[in-house]
């Protein structure tokens, strides 16, 4: 498989009375077509690492490239067009906006892309169906249950069809089911779709279902370790 | 990015509901005010025109007081002829006006005597409409018109005598007896208790200067037309101590209370705007520190920083959009009443010693001045707008994401 991400030497300090080194000497690459987890008790970095790798936040050291072309030092313009067009991003608290129904929710990349309306909404539609969701589409976030909002933070997720997911414990706020049902989702786009997907959890059974999982400790890459299926 | 704005407006509906109706109601207070002052200044203008300065006036250049013009033109008509040829005025006519004295069988009094062309008079102002006993002077003859105080005063009734003295071309105190053939009411002390109305022609007999008077007054169609009416008069006139000037020469108190109302009202429209500038800077760092978590999403998702900054501005267009529709409606509906129904005001009664004036004002819509209230508005609206939606820019989407 080809090289998707590249992170060389890649630490982050954040600023402050006390320095704390959030992340220190991180060398990582990942491959396209991948379904990566990042492992670790809290404050091992995991959130902080995913925000690096998906560009919100910048290194304060090392560097971090896409497909050879180095993201990291990019101003937030050109940054904010690049997660456009490359990145999909699943949250912990699912993050959906509140104001606009779950169809809207998921075509919002593509508006922001200037897709036009019609290709759009048929885009999102088909993203919703992907996630079993396409009766709700009409439903704003606060009808539908933690395991739907997520869900269709999946589809907003996926229907700009970028390079790679990036999701933050996209199960923490879920029941055991609906975690493995989501797995099972994210499981089913990266074999059928072939979209790239790294998300970090702590879980150990949500763990269990990646097949490559990295994990982290007081910042610092503890082990890597391929799980063939 | 519209729809989006639209909703987010209407998230929080109380907050935007008040938010809105602070800006309809300070766009309308507004309104109410440059109406106010609008036709207060027009009632003004009107009725010190109206009642006796006239548009456009010709008189002695060398006069020591041009509202009371008391030098004699040796012939006024070369100016006559240009009035009458100016297509732009309505009426004009040939007056005296000159100190003196009127004495009746019980009292004498001072005043001012204003000898007119009673024919031109009716249309050049509107003080035959003030006639309550009698009626108005004719051209031939010797009737006298005057306030039912001064005739009080002088203890005279309608068809009864009174005497006029003034100094004549010669220097010696002219005199001649009048007959009252008219007395007016207009509510104002000055109007009724110091000015007589007599024939012009009668008056030129009793000073002994026949042909002459000491002013033309015109009134023009248009009165924004005056200045340009008078200049123009004014190059076409001889050179010599003639003059031609418009009203803003004449009543140039007029202009000073214009200018003096203009302030206050600057004044009020600079603290409504800061109350529903500030009232706008509240909402949208509200909403601003509401949201932080939900821009960082947005900026995750690909959402340029310039593209929240343009949200945050949409957002308060829109604010400003249905407020303004808001106060625009309120506005116009207040002005709308008081238009019909017109507005008690005492200040009526200050005018009112000086001038006939009306103690209701009838408001008249300033839709040049309520568009720029509109439009300021909106601007205040999206300056006041701008520092959180700038903030709102500059916010780093991982820092955004973990705001609480």
């Amino acid at each position: 498989m080809s090289s998707l991400v590249e992170v060389k030497g890649v630490g982050k300090v954040y600023p402050g009375g006390a320095k704390i080194a959030a992340l220190a000497g991180i060398d990582l690459t990942i491959a396209r077509g991948e379904f990566t987890a990042l492992a670790g008790p809290s404050g091992s970095g995991k959130s902080t690492l995913l925000n690096l790798i998906g560009t919100l936040d910048r290194p304060s050291e090392g560097t971090i490239a896409y497909e050879g072309r180095v993201v990291s030092s990019l101003d937030a313009e050109t940054l904010s067009d690049f997660r456009l067009r490359a990145l999909g991003f699943v949250f912990q608290a699912y993050n959906l906006i509140p104001v606009l129904t779950a169809v809207e929710n998921v075509e919002y990349p593509l508006v922001l892309q200037g897709v036009p309306a019609r290709t759009r909404r048929a885009f999102a539609l088909e993203a919703l169906d992907w996630v079993c969701l396409s009766e709700y589409a009409e439903r704003r976030p606060d009808l539908l249950s933690g395991g739907q909002q997520q869900r269709v933070a999946v589809a907003r997720a996926i229907v700009a069809r970028p390079s790679l997911v990036l999701a933050d414990e996209p199960t923490a706020n879920l029941d055991s089911k609906t975690g493995a049902q989501l797995l099972d989702l994210m499981e089913s786009l990266n074999q059928e779709h072939g979209i790239t997907l790294l998300f970090s959890s702590h879980d150990g059974a949500v763990l269990e279902r990646a097949r490559r999982v990295v994990r982290l400790q007081d910042g610092r890459l503890k082990s890597d370790e391929a799980r063939p299926r | 990015m519209l729809r989006l704005a639209w909703r987010n407006v209407w998230r929080n509906r109380r907050r935007s509901l008040i938010n809105v109706a602070a800006m309809g109601f300070g766009l309308a207070a507004i309104m109410f005010g440059q109406s106010l002052i609008i036709s207060l200044q027009l009632q003004l203008i009107q009725k010190a025109t109206g009642s006796i300065t006239g548009h456009v006036r010709v008189q002695r250049s060398d006069v020591d007081e041009s509202k009371f013009p008391d030098k004699f033109m040796a012939d006024p008509e070369p100016a006559a002829k240009l009035f009458a040829e100016d297509r732009r005025i309505v009426a004009w006519g040939r007056r005296i006006q000159i100190t003196g004295l009127v004495s009746s069988p019980s009292a004498s009094l001072g005043a001012l005597i204003c000898a007119v062309e009673p024919e031109k008079e009716r249309i050049l102002t509107d003080m035959s409409s003030y006639i309550k006993e009698g009626a108005y002077l004719e051209p031939d003859g010797k009737g006298i018109v005057m306030g039912r105080k001064i005739a009080g005063r002088l203890d005279v009734r309608l068809g009864e005598k009174v005497v006029l003295m003034a100094q004549a071309a010669d220097g010696s105190m002219g005199a001649e007896a009048f007959r009252v053939v008219g007395l007016h009411e207009t509510g104002s002390e000055s109007f009724d208790g110091q000015i007589v109305w007599v024939p012009l022609k009668a008056m030129q007999e009793m000073l002994g200067r026949p042909g002459q008077a000491n002013q033309l007054a015109a009134r023009v169609v248009d009165i924004e037309q005056a200045e340009t009416v008078a200049g123009d008069i004014d190059a076409a006139l001889a050179p010599g101590n003639v003059r031609a000037i418009s009203w803003k020469a004449i009543d140039r108190e007029i202009i000073s209370i214009q200018a003096f109302q203009n302030g206050i009202l600057s004044i009020v429209l600079v603290i409504v705007f800061a109350i529903v500038a500030l009232g706008i800077l509240n909402t949208q760092l509200m909403s601003l520190f509401e949201r932080v978590r939900e821009f960082g999403v947005l900026m995750a998702i690909g959402a340029r920083p310039r593209w929240i900054v343009r949200l945050i501005l949409a957002e308060s267009f829109l604010l400003g959009l249905v407020g303004a529709a808001l106060g625009l409606a309120a506005g116009s509906a207040l002005i709308a009443y008081f238009g019909r129904c017109g507005l008690p005001l005492p200040v009526g009664k200050a005018f009112s010693y000086f001038l006939p004036f009306p103690s209701v004002i009838y408001m008249l819509p300033a839709w040049r001045l309520h568009a720029l209230a509109c439009l300021s508005v909106f601007v205040i609206t999206l300056l006041a707008s701008l520092p959180p939606a700038l903030r709102a820019g500059r916010l780093k989407p991982a820092e955004a994401l973990r705001h609480v």
